[in-house]
């Protein structure tokens, strides 16, 4: 093992209320010599402030091109016990539900094969599993994969879909409109080729929220964002409405004047709601929970294009499809998707997500292609620019 | 598809690695085509799947790691 260093810049990280990767990376420092040069590499890299990683080279299990990432030191000779440090991405169970016993398997064969170092979870959504080398990517795949009682899939990774991720939905929160982590499973399994073998230009992403919170800001993490939300009209109780405010809870204050569109009302006594105006941000339900209740014709709206800064900067997805009816088999928004990601793989340029194509191309195209028709909920930004740009034949010109 | 296979060899052999949409395009077949016959080549073990920066197809057994490759 190498001799442990010390690390000034990097315990600056352990000081204060919060948790540290630094404390729990030196804790496996104690058994693990990887873990050990971890820390020695990153305290140089704050010292010469530039990464000591490259990125790539040919890693990954027999058929696959997905679940695993190529890392190699630039350093090795300082640092060889991190000369390859691979990280493996397993397909985590929908909503992050596990028993003790799962991670306790996953954990047992990561220090038999890894580095002992976990990070549940990445962005992504999969449980990730940091450090190991090469020769050792196919023997844990192959116990991972054949685990008796809860054997784990490899994640997405390079020009695949990315493993779909959803909110912990139905099972926990009195919010969720749709069953996320059923659509989740569901949508991980029909599409598992694509999980495991780029054929893309570029990364796919789908993020399941089970209403418009989105509390896994699915609207900013993916280019096919999933929300749940209703059409009909939001349910009020006026008694509890009354008993709210006989509390002192200001109603004007916190849930009138807030509301986006201004579309409700208060007279003293009975709350009225414009409907037809309504955005379903969900603000007013998430004050007055009690009195206010989501409609009962539930389903979800469908976003594209979001995605993090490489070609066009940071981008947030927009509406496609303002309602869709989610129900198994999911059949609509399978072929929904299935059009949609052949449009993109005939037309996107290398490294070219599905939102920066829509705008270099124009978002009738892509309507065209998959056979949407253009609807006001369409727009880039609410209330400010209009998106679509109507074909000249469908135009009337004075 | 086992023509298809060979030629997606064929081509994989004279370069370092290679987008299946371009391979597609090279050898004139359909780009879905030759997803599938990836696929099956890559679970025979006679391609790799590579991803650097973004993903490419490869001849298996070619050492592509950071610092030891030399392309093409």
């Amino acid at each position: 093992m190498t001799e442990a260093k010390k690390t000034p810049l990097l315990d600056e990280l352990e000081k204060g209320p919060w948790p540290s990767f630094v404390t729990e990376i030196k804790k496996a420092a104690a058994n693990s010599p990887s873990a050990q040069d971890l820390l020695g590499q990153l305290e140089l890299s704050y010292e010469d402030k530039r990464g000591h990683w490259k990125h790539g080279g040919l890693v990954g299990v027999m058929g696959y091109g997905g679940g695993v990432i190529g890392r190699y030191s630039d350093i090795p000779e300082q640092f060889p016990n991190v000369e390859m440090f691979h990280t493996i991405r397993l397909n985590q169970p929908s909503g992050w539900y596990y028993n003790t016993k799962a991670l306790r398997q996953i954990c047992d064969l990561w220090e038999k094969y890894g580095s002992g170092l976990t990070n549940l979870h990445g962005s992504t959504g999969d449980l990730v599993l940091l450090g190991t080398r090469t020769e050792n990517l196919q023997p844990f795949f192959d116990e991972v994969s054949n685990l008796e009682e809860h054997p784990f899939d490899l994640g997405g990774s390079g020009s695949n879909l990315r493993t779909p991720s959803c909110c912990a939905g139905p099972a926990r929160c009195e919010f969720a409109l749709i069953d996320t982590t059923d659509l989740c499973h569901d949508l991980t399994n029909e599409f598992q080729d694509y999980l495991h073998r780029p054929m893309w230009p570029y990364k796919s992403k789908i993020k399941i929220s089970g209403c418009p919170n989105d509390c896994v800001a699915s609207i900013a993490r993916s280019d096919f964002s999933i929300q749940g939300t209703w059409r009909d009209d939001i349910k009020i109780d006026q008694e509890a409405v009354r008993a709210y405010v006989a509390e002192g809870f200001d109603i004007q204050g916190l849930v009138i004047d807030k509301c986006p569109t201004k579309c409700m009302s208060w007279d003293g006594n009975e709350l009225t709601i414009d409907n037809a105006n309504c955005t379903r941000c969900m603000h007013c339900i998430n004050k007055m929970c009690k009195a206010l209740r989501p409609g009962d014709d539930r389903g979800a709206t469908i976003l594209i294009g979001g995605k993090a800064p490489i070609l066009q900067g940071a981008m947030m997805g927009w509406v496609i499809i303002p309602f869709m009816k989610l129900e198994p088999p999911y059949t609509e928004l399978k072929e929904f998707l299935e059009k949609a990601w052949e449009w993109w793989d005939e037309n996107g340029k290398t490294r070219e997500r599905i939102g920066e194509l829509i705008l270099r191309l124009g978002m009738r195209n892509f309507l065209r292609a998959v056979g949407l028709e253009p609807v006001p909920q369409m727009v880039n930004a609410p209330r400010a620019n209009p998106f679509f740009f109507w074909w000249p034949e469908e135009t009337v010109q004075d | 598809m086992e023509e298809l296979k060979a030629k997606i060899l064929e081509y994989l052999a004279g370069v370092s690695k290679e987008k299946p949409r371009v391979i597609a395009e090279k050898i004139g077949a359909n780009k879905k085509e030759v997803d599938k016959a990836c696929s099956e080549l890559a679970k025979e073990g006679k391609i790799e799947y590579l991803y650097i920066g973004t993903s490419y197809v490869t001849l298996a057994g070619r050492d592509h790691t950071p610092g030891k490759i030399k392309e093409e």
